[in-house]
């Protein structure tokens, strides 16, 4: 189950090469992007997808249909409700068409479900980042037993099946509010991942002669973190953090399809997914275009996350 | 080696534990009251306290869990008299909602899950191994480039999106494959190939083009390496160099991901053999989450902790085994 | 007292437990019901049948819903049970394994029932007066007794009575010889032969089914027997060799065996039905998705799909309790103002589904069709301005978060967004949804679900529905908690009829005497649609059974395919 993982391409990343020089700025990074055409298009893709997100309440006002807006006009609810019109209703009314059975706007969904995706992936991505930082640099800083229990709950929680746990947790949790939820479900589990790889760069990086040296020369522990440790480390946190996104992205989507996510009627491109399986072979469309979102987003995103790991890698080489 | 390998089934007996613990604390705080699902359409509330009674669920937390563990190795009664019923080792719990030993249901459908993890597995390991070797020999031609990109892509489709692709073009619309199902090996060797075909395909694409990115990374670094240069500035034919020396270390690393990997697997499929309507312990879990069956959830929540973790322990052995550079002492 | 099973089962992946779904009494799509049960089925072959999710229990003490009950009937015989037939022959009750429908004495406090000849168990032993009773005294087991309620209900039994494997024989039930047995009750109940066609009527040899055996291997009594089952996945059924056919007018049993295949995809299953290729062409099915409606359009597909009421209910309760739904008038003007079609279009169209009118649906014998308030947007707020709430209110409306289930809560929304009330439509998880309505202190202004009658009859419609004494703190099913002195009244009156026919003229009235009060909002009667394999012979929808394909009748046209 790729969904249940979201950090596994990355351990068999950046784990792998020490960071040595002071990392790689920013500015060469983008630099190196610009020169890649997936990379740009990647770019392109997600910023649009963004953009839709944000402004998704001037464009549904524009349009007319909002998320939840039943159209009867647009089923035939002799035929089960199936949309009138070719291609699951596409049209100059409907951009993407509307949803079976009831008549919702496609385009307005998947524009709402953009938020509510990138909400809890980047939302679980900050707080998984947050922690795996915080627990991976206390183990790999200290040392000794800290290290030791550290390393235990890692072992502990990566060895859950998560997949199966979540949906257990989720559904048996009252429905609440099911997005912090989720996030916070996701994040339990999901910080051990990067948590193992800052603890093994920050036990490299303590015994480096220029924190020995700033050690030596008195500077205090926040100092020693803060200014000598952290910033060694954003090169890989960069890389980690773009691929963490798209996995996310992911495991929030394969929830709401198997129906533990977001409670409808949010929309949630798993679930649009989800309540598309009864259809797919009526109106295709109703499944294509949800999917095909997903897809192009966490394509995007790995793509992005794949190349600017290239850069880095590259950047340390040289 | 025998205390290393001792000390390393303590960890995985303390894990396990953990593990169980964990579970038992939440589902025993959080979900709602098992008896009450088991009770029925004509429940009362004299009869919702006889089943928590027979549950145990009257019991204080620790007496319960202690009465599950000493279970898994004892066996367990539930109720008396003519009534009685035995769970014996290892009982794993017993569901009322289907009048089954835990145990029993997952012995049932481990063979639906094994065939899939299996077969999947055999596809990934060939396709993406393959590939990924063919990439690091031709590094930086059309091929490389092609076979990497599809690799991306493969990796970001989720399953269920593709399963659902591939139902409708195969199935559907081009009709050469009939609709997946839990078909046995002796209703027909063919039948059982396409039957299973898709469930194997969907699961092991995403699985494919990890490792045919891992096979080419760890290639590529093996070949630049300083025993290589050694060895080919031998003499030795490109093709030898690569057998005799590059796989091994290349390879290394990959079987490692594998046993992880395949290990959760073992544990259910959940969302393939969902869509697929395969009776696997995947799909048996989902069904179980809907009816709020907490045996065997609890059960098979465990039982892919411990495929995960003895996994993780073979796969120690087995890397110490392979590779000459790691020794225990 | 049971809810639908449809609308009951609980289901994330929309598993549903309905068995063979649709009826051939074919109401308003008009799709022939009988089109497929005109060839005649030849002896032998296996019916498949595919469904989503598995039966609930194969012990008939413990399961209970339409489509559990009509698979009962393949292994097992009761005392009594409902014809097999389109329409009213479905609801009919006749006898099985007894001679007759039973004799009333002593006021109808004492019945009983003479068995027939030739009728055994699936290991030869002969099926006795004595087996009978052991297989009743069951429900009272606190295990095993999960099912029906009735025998508990209107058989005299000690109070501290917990079923023969705990408490030994019960002396209520008599067995004088080995083919007689008499029943004595706790009241006097004319309808009693109805009960009994309840699928916990059901005999076994003394003694056995301790433990929950018979979920997993159950004694055949009637023409099938289980050869395997594997939970969840699949169960097949043999011929019982010792069921004599002699003694079974009912029961025509062609079909050598029939095969089951559980916890498939629904949107699969109607592909595979629609398909129909090789073994498919043997197969019946559940109810098709709403998204499969489009395609039995064609001549080829509808002669193959049976139509017609699921027998059920959907309605919106509205909560007394709660202060503005106290008022009448409120009540009033809500049912005046939800717009019933667009609520049918909500719930997946006309093929799918009916708009109701009146409480009981239209298999129920007896039912008088009217329509208490016909949808009037102006009457509505006439009377919302006469209870002062001309300025509206908040309502907060339960649902399952289904997508048909959610188009009927969005349409009942908009219906009333005109008089300014504003439904908050509240998500619950179909796990606990039934739980949380059934308890006052947690259901909110109203809830969108259902009822199906356990036979057709409105004494197991009206009165556990709108008896005020039938509140209760959990499990309570009056959603409304309305306690009316005169709906009250009338339920004992009509229960203490000794005739039958008049009892259900009278439940006709009393349904209208209920909406005066308007505690809940009809909503559909929703149909089963089925699509049926080619060679399937004998296939109609048995109103008994939730509308499903009464399995007794199913053979094939050629078994040889």
């Amino acid at each position: 189950m790729t969904t249940a993982a979201p950090s596994r391409d990355a351990k068999a990343g950046p784990g792998a090469g020490t960071p040595g020089v002071p990392a790689t700025s920013g500015r060469r990074i983008a630099g190196a992007l610009l020169h890649d055409w997936a990379a740009v298009l990647s770019t392109g893709f997600l910023a649009l997808v963004v953009l839709m997100a944000v402004c998704a309440p001037l464009i549904t006002a524009l349009t007319g249909h909002g998320p939840n807006d039943f159209d009867a006009a647009a089923i035939d609810t002799n035929l089960g409700g199936l949309p009138r019109g070719s291609l699951g209703g596409v049209s100059a009314e409907h951009l993407f068409g509307v949803e079976p059975q009831n008549g919702r706007d496609v385009f307005a969904r998947i524009m709402y479900g953009a938020r509510v995706s990138f909400l809890i992936a980047i939302s679980a991505t900050v707080l998984t980042t947050l922690l795996g930082v915080v627990f991976g640099m206390l183990a790999g800083f200290y040392g000794g037993w800290a290290d030791q229990v550290i390393s235990r709950v890692m072992d502990f929680l990566m060895a859950f099946p998560s997949l199966i746990f979540m949906i257990a947790i989720l559904s048996s949790l009252p429905s609440g509010n099911r997005a912090v939820l989720l996030v916070v479900v996701i994040s339990v589990f999901g910080w051990p991942y990067l948590a193992r790889v800052v603890r093994g760069q920050t036990l490299t990086l303590v015994n480096r002669e220029f924190v020995e040296a700033a050690r030596a020369s008195g500077a205090s522990t926040g100092a020693l973190v803060f200014k000598e440790i952290l910033p060694n480390l954003r090169s890989s946190l960069i890389v980690m953090t773009t691929l963490a996104v798209p996995g996310y992205i992911g495991t929030e989507a394969g929830l709401s399809f198997l129906g533990v996510g977001v409670t409808p009627p949010t929309p949630s491109w798993g679930q649009m997914i989800a309540s598309s399986v009864s259809w797919y072979a009526v109106d295709p469309m109703y499944f294509a275009i949800p999917g095909l979102f997903l897809f192009l987003t966490v394509l995007s995103l790995t793509v992005l996350g794949d190349r600017i790991r290239a850069v880095t890698d590259a950047g340390e080489a040289s | 080696m025998a205390r290393y390998l001792a000390g390393r089934i303590a960890g995985l007996v303390l894990i396990l534990f953990m593990v169980c613990l964990f579970t038992y604390l939440i589902f025993f705080k959080l979900s709602p009251d098992p008896a009450v699902m088991i009770c029925g359409k004509t429940c009362t509330p004299e009869r919702i306290l006889q089943i928590r009674t027979l549950l145990g669920l009257d019991q204080p937390f620790f007496t319960q869990f202690w009465d599950f563990l000493s279970g898994l190795f004892a066996g367990r009664d539930y109720g008396s008299g003519a009534n009685l019923i035995h769970c014996p080792a290892p009982c794993l719990g017993y569901s009322f909602q289907t009048s089954q030993s835990v145990w029993e249901m997952i012995l049932d459908r481990l063979p639906v899950s094994a065939t899939v993890a299996v077969g999947a597995a055999v596809l990934w390991l060939v396709i993406g191994i393959g590939a990924g070797l063919l990439s690091a020999v031709r590094e930086g031609t059309w091929w490389d480039r092609t076979t990497m990109g599809l690799a991306l892509g493969g990796a970001s489709i989720p399953n269920y999106v593709l399963a659902l692709a591939l139902q409708y073009v195969l199935v559907v619309k081009l009709q050469i494959l009939p609709f997946p199902s839990a078909v046995a090996f002796s209703d027909g060797p063919l039948l059982w190939l396409q039957s299973y075909l898709m469930p194997w395909i969907v699961l092991a694409t995403g699985y494919a083009c990890l490792y045919a990115r891992l096979t080419r990374a760890n290639v590529i670094d093996t070949l630049a390496e300083n025993f290589m240069r050694t060895a080919r500035s031998k003499g030795l034919a490109p093709v030898l160099t690569m057998r005799r020396h590059a796989l091994r270390p290349a390879l290394t690393p990959i079987t490692t991901i594998f046993g992880m990997d395949f290990a959760a697997l073992l544990g259910g499929a959940l969302i393939t053999e969902t869509v697929f309507g395969l009776n696997g312990v995947g799909k048996m879990a989902a069904d179980s989450i809907a009816k709020n069956d907490q045996p065997v959830i609890m059960a098979v929540t465990l039982l892919a902790a411990f495929f995960v973790v003895v996994g993780n322990v073979v796969v120690d052995l087995v890397y110490t085994g392979l590779d000459p550079r790691v020794r225990i002492r | 007292m049971r809810r639908s099973a449809v609308l009951a089962t609980v289901a994330v992946f929309t598993a549903l437990a309905l068995t063979g779904c649709g009826g051939a009494s074919a109401p308003a799509s008009g799709a022939g019901g009988s089109a497929t049960g005109a060839a005649a089925a030849s002896t032998g072959g296996t019916v498949h049948v595919l469904l989503t999710a598995d039966y609930s229990h194969l012990d008939p003490a413990r399961g209970w819903d339409g489509g559990v009950n009509n698979f009962y009937r393949l292994i097992y015989r009761g005392l009594t049970t409902f014809g097999a037939g389109p329409g009213a022959e479905g609801t009919k009750i006749v006898p099985d394994l007894a001679t007759t429908t039973g004799t009333g004495s002593d006021d109808n406090k004492t019945w009983t029932f003479t068995l027939k000849d030739d009728i055994f168990f699936e290991d030869g032993t002969p099926i006795t007066s004595e087996a009978m009773k052991f297989g009743v005294e069951r429900a009272w087991d606190p295990e095993a007794g999960i099912g029906s309620p009735y025998a508990r209900l209107l058989i005299d039994a000690p109070k501290d009575y917990k079923g023969p494997y705990v408490s030994g024989d019960l002396d209520t039930i008599e067995t004088p010889d080995a083919k007689t047995i008499v029943f004595h009750l706790k009241k006097s109940f004319a309808d009693f032969a109805s009960a009994l066609a309840q699928p916990n009527f059901v005999p076994f040899p003394k003694g056995s089914g301790a433990a929950g055996a018979f979920d997993t291997k159950p004694i055949a009594s009637g023409p099938y027997k289980v050869e395997s089952y594997q939970r969840g996945a699949s169960l097949k059924l043999v011929r019982n060799p010792y069921w004599k056919a002699s003694s079974d007018t009912l029961r025509p049993a062609k079909a050598d065996g029939f095969e089951f295949t559980f916890g498939l995809d629904g949107a699969t299953i109607d592909e595979r039905m629609l398909a129909g290729q090789g073994a498919d062409a043997n197969a019946t099915a559940g109810a098709i998705q709403a998204a499969t409606v489009a395609r039995i359009q064609t001549p080829q597909i509808k002669e193959r799909t049976l139509s017609g009421y699921m027998g059920c209910t959907t309605y919106m309760s509205l909560n007394t309790t709660k202060k503005p739904l106290g008022d009448v008038r409120v009540r009033q003007a809500i049912n005046y103002a939800v717009n019933k079609d667009t609520v049918v279009a909500g719930d997946g169209g006309t093929t799918l589904a009916d708009k109701a009118t009146s409480i009981q649906p239209p298999t129920i014998v007896g039912r008088v069709d009217y329509d208490p308030y016909p949808t009037d947007p102006a009457k509505a707020q006439q009377l919302l301005d006469d209870a002062g709430l001309g300025d509206g209110f908040d309502l907060t409306l339960d649902v399952r978060p289904d997508p048909r289930q959610q188009g009927m809560a969005v349409a009942i929304q908009e219906a009333l967004k005109p008089l300014k009330i504003n439904v908050k439509i509240n998500n619950i998880d179909t796990s606990t949804f039934y739980e949380v309505i059934a308890t006052p202190a947690q259901q909110h202004d109203a809830a969108i679900t259902g009822w199906c009658p356990d036979w057709s009859s409105g004494a197991t419609f009206l009165p556990p529905l709108f008896d005020g004494r039938n509140i209760f703190d959990k499990g309570n099913q009056n959603l409304a908690q309305i306690n009316d002195e005169a709906i009250n009244k009338r339920i004992d009156e009509i229960g203490a009829m000794t005739d039958v026919n008049a009892a259900n003229a009278a439940y006709a009235e009393l349904d209208k005497q209920i909406m005066e009060q308007a505690p809940i909002v009809p909503l559909v009667y929703e149909k089963n649609v089925t699509i049926v394999g080619g060679n399937v012979a004998g296939a109609y929808l048995n109103d008994a059974f939730s509308g499903g394909i009464d399995f007794i009748s199913l053979g094939l046209k050629d078994p040889g395919k």
